[in-house]
């Protein structure tokens, strides 16, 4: 269906982004593409639908060359691409409207673009939706009707170009259904992610490297090669991962990329070793791999080493952080507290429903994913404060009110009923709010976007300059904050923040925030839209900063980093507080958090699926990667 | 994330009025607002108003949400309102400050302008909440199809004012994020905008130019994806036709316009 020959292209002609790629795709494929930031991944993307065509070399698509002018609207129509972000590509206000456009450039007739808007729509689980505002759509909604404006143009090949990367998990997953099921149906399928768990479903995987294909192959046999993905700046899936673990702690199982198969295995290979009979003595197991976590622990970060491009500076900092949930916390002094607080975006409608608020909490229509847009009560009744020193992570789908906790904290938002008090003051006094400023620093989701100035340290100073400090001091604030953020301020001060990549841009805007001298630092999900590389530096910071004595509060969606970073965890569903403890207690009740939608994190999902397997692990405990591996080491080497 | 309004954004129905065809309403909302301006006194607006008032009803568009988009547009009509206020002179004087001075006719004009403008405002608000953007600019390039002849591009014109209103909601919705960023970054909007306040209103405007060339940028290569290539050859979901309803929207324009005219006279007359 789609054949890459001898491929070369570059944009300026200095570096190659793509360098020889040779790639077959052959009809009815699901074929993933895995790559680090620059490694051509997007390129080869765009040479697909000849929005771009090789230098040397040749592309075709179902047999046309993509260098032939006439075949271009031919083939564009076969091979369907998918963007991004799903506010760039919707050209029109109404669904069906946006979906039509493909096919309107086609030149159909009028019955047959009615035909194919209804049926594209219906392959993306939007049926009905055609008179919809598009502006109304959620991110994951969004990206069904690109999917469906794709579809509508009945293509043979649908090209996704990292279009999962700005959706929340919900959406995500969403998308990855319509994906399989077009598959299913006979549709070829590429997809570039940097996504794992969306690569383990695909038939084949190609990782890209350098505009070159390093690894291609079977998910299963790519997953294989985990120290040459790391190398590579790229994840592997949770499984592939902690099978190589268990492996290395001497538990001999098969690499396995499927979580429930691998679960299967492990637990095959413990009622073979005697199994069920160890039960009595699950508690001096427990306590034998205590034993052994010091040794486990050793063999673990060797690995580590010298299988990823870490700074070794961040791996420790990460490691004493990921402790510090375990050692018991000192009951903080409430730096923000939230007193029973509700807020509604429209506060008069607010006032008119609430009277009959119960009577309709069944909105007319609502799309089985997503939050209803016209909910009225965006929090209602939170009660939370967030302590001295703490680390809090909110979790939470996208709706639950997470973004408008945050901007509660400083004062952006006043609640429509309760009170926020910063240091005992309530926030709804203007006088307070501007202090607090000063004291609690908000980064939003994509900071990068609100950099304006014409250099690095213009952008920077900006928030010392507008507390009105000396010169001198602005300027020994945006070294410090540059330095904080692990940027070198001599190299970087005199540039436009606009030159630089979109990572060190993320970092330029946090040094901004920083500068201010904040005491509370508080994030709107910060990792979100970086490939896996950036996301683990960038964390990595947030985590040094937190061990040098900021508290920090962090939205996210990230059940794995919310357990390894914080040392408490609020929940939000639906703009109530659902839970509030430290991940521990949050993540042991792994029912009710599925129940509404949300997971835990993988090694303690693994646990949970042994567990129920009849594995006697202790139930009391959070387990990660690492005290899983141990634990599971000693209960199978024992009985071995 | 704050809920932002723009003017006139459209409002999903399917009343007599937003199944006009957009072109009869395009111009019939520029022959309503012609009348408007001949309108020499305030009966003649009232009926302007009650005529578009009544429009609104049978849109079955809610007053909040028609407020609320014209709460935006508020500024100018205060505005233009003021400034008649202080320089029409005449009648008796009520105020007099100085050099300032209100008097009865200023007061008047104050009022009349006040209420032509937000008539005339409230004639485009409810054209652009019945119709979707696409078939305003569908309307726009049809209208402008004459003149394509004489090489006015119809087309692309038409099709850049449809992009501009998709992404209106969208900029203002960014705007309101740079805004709380810069807050959040101790920035203050509301003091003297000479000093500091021009640095504090560039932290607001260029992150949202950035944005527009961001999204320009690849809402360009997404369009080229499905195969955007100009006006040529491309059809309509919903091709634009001429119905009776828009001869009767025609006709009822017309009367009101006569109306207008007779009043105008009435009031001429001793």
């Amino acid at each position: 269906m789609i054949s890459f020959e001898g491929v070369r292209f570059t944009y300026d002609d200095a570096a190659s982004v793509l360098d020889g790629v040779d790639l077959d795709v052959a009809a009815g494929e699901f074929v993933c593409v895995l790559g680090g930031n620059g490694s051509g991944k997007s390129t080869l993307a765009k040479h697909v639908n000849a929005l771009l065509v090789p230098d040397a070399g040749c592309v075709r698509v179902d047999g046309m060359d993509t260098r032939e002018p006439e075949s271009l609207y031919a083939v564009r129509a076969t091979a369907g691409m998918v963007f991004q972000n799903p506010d760039d590509q919707i050209v029109a206000s109404l669904i069906e409207n946006d979906v039509a456009f493909g096919p309107e450039n086609l030149g159909l007739p009028s019955d047959e673009l009615r035909r194919r808007v209804t049926h594209a729509l219906a392959e993306v689980g939007l049926a009905g939706f055609e008179k919809k505002e598009t502006a109304a759509l959620s991110g994951g909604q969004k990206q069904r009707v690109a999917i469906a404006g794709v579809l509508a143009m009945e293509p043979k090949v649908l090209l996704l170009d990292e279009a999962s990367a700005m959706l929340d998990p919900r959406g995500r997953a969403g998308l990855l259904r319509v994906c399989a099921e077009l598959h299913a149906a006979g549709m070829t399928v590429v997809m570039i992610t940097h996504f794992m768990e969306e690569a383990v479903r695909a038939d084949r995987v190609v990782v890209l490297e350098g505009g070159r294909i390093k690894l291609e192959g079977t998910p299963r046999e790519v997953f294989a090669h985990v120290d040459e993905l790391r190398a590579l700046n790229l994840e592997v899936p949770f499984a592939a991962d902690f099978s190589a673990r268990l492996r290395t702690a001497g538990v001999e199982v098969p690499l396995e990329i499927d979580e429930g198969r691998l679960a299967d295995e492990v637990a095959a290979r413990w009622r073979a070793a005697g199994g069920a009979g160890a039960r009595g003595t699950a508690a001096a197991v427990t306590a034998g791999a205590r034993d052994m976590a010091d040794a486990c622990g050793m063999a673990g970060k060797s690995r580590d080493a010298e299988g990823t491009a870490e700074t070794p500076q961040v791996a420790a900092d990460e490691s004493q952080v990921a402790a510090d949930p375990a050692a018991p916390q000192p009951a903080g002094v409430p730096l923000i507290a939230f007193e029973h607080v509700s807020y509604a975006y429209d506060a008069a409608v607010a006032k008119r429903g609430r009277a009959s608020k119960r009577a309709r909490k069944e909105p007319a229509q609502t799309p089985d994913w997503g939050n209803s847009p016209d909910a009225v009560w965006a929090l209602r009744d939170v009660s939370l404060s967030v302590r001295e020193g703490e680390f809090l992570g909110i979790a939470g789908h996208t709706g639950s009110g997470k973004s408008t906790l945050i901007q509660h904290m400083n004062g952006l938002l006043h609640p429509t009923a309760g009170r926020v008090l910063a240091g005992g003051a309530d926030l709804a006094d203007k006088r307070v709010a501007r202090e607090v400023r000063g004291s609690v620093g908000l980064v939003f989701q994509y900071p990068e976007r609100q950099l304006f100035a014409a250099t690095v340290y213009d952008d920077v100073s900006f928030g010392p300059r507008n507390l009105g400090l000396p010169e001198d001091e602005v300027g020994r604030r945006v070294r410090a904050s540059l330095e904080q953020v692990g940027l070198d301020p001599d190299v970087l001060s005199a540039k436009s923040p606009f030159e630089l990549s979109g990572g060190q841009q993320r970092r330029v805007a946090f040094a901004g925030v920083l500068a201010m001298r904040p005491r509370t630092l508080v994030l709107d999900e910060p990792a979100a839209g970086l490939d896996p590389a950036a996301r683990r530096d960038f964390l990595g910071l947030i985590a040094r900063l937190h061990a040098q004595g900021m508290t920090v509060v962090m939205a996210s969606h990230s059940m794995d980093d919310l357990a390894r970073l914080c040392s408490r965890v609020a929940v939000l569903k639906e703009g109530e507080l659902f839970a509030v403890g430290t991940p521990q207690e949050v993540f042991m009740r792994a029912d009710e958090l599925r129940s509404i939608g949300l997971g835990v994190p993988a090694a303690q999902r693994m646990a949970n699926a042994l567990r129920a397997k009849g594995l006697p692990l202790a139930s009391g405990v959070l387990y990660d990667e690492r005290s899983l591996a141990c634990d599971l080491a000693a209960l199978l080497g024992r009985s071995a | 994330m704050g809920r932002v309004f723009s003017f006139g954004s459209y409002f999903p129905g399917t009343s007599v009025v937003h199944r006009c065809d957009p072109r009869a309403k395009l111009v019939l909302a520029c022959a309503f607002i012609v009348i408007v301006l001949l309108c020499a006194d305030f009966p003649a607006v009232g009926a302007c108003a009650a005529f578009v008032l009544v429009l609104y009803g049978v849109a079955r568009l809610p007053v909040g949400k028609t407020a609320a988009s014209l709460a935006p547009l508020s500024l100018i009509v205060v505005l233009a309102a003021l400034l008649n206020l202080f320089v029409t002179q005449g009648g008796a004087v009520y105020v007099s400050l100085g050099f300032i001075q209100i008097s009865e006719a200023g007061v008047r004009a104050c009022l009349f302008v006040a209420s032509r403008l937000v008539t005339m405002l409230l004639a485009m608000s409810l054209v652009t909440m019945t119709t979707t953007t696409l078939d305003i600019t569908e309307a726009f390039e049809r209208l402008l199809g004459p003149l394509a002849r004489v090489g006015v591009p119809a087309h692309e014109l038409a099709m850049i004012l449809g992009i501009a209103l998709r992404f209106l909601p969208q900029f203002a919705q960014e705007l309101v994020t740079v805004y709380q960023a810069q807050v959040s970054r101790g920035a203050r909007f509301s003091v003297n905008p000479l000093a500091g306040g021009m640095r504090a209103l560039t932290a607001l405007v260029v992150p949202l130019f950035a944005s527009a060339f961001r999204h320009a940028e690849t809402l360009a290569g997404a369009m080229e994806a499905r195969c955007y290539h100009g006006g040529e050859g491309r059809t309509r979901l919903s091709p634009l036709e001429l119905h009776a309803r828009d001869a009767v929207a025609a006709a009822s324009v017309a009367v009101l316009a006569a109306c207008v005219l007779a009043i105008n006279l009435a009031s001429r007359l001793p």
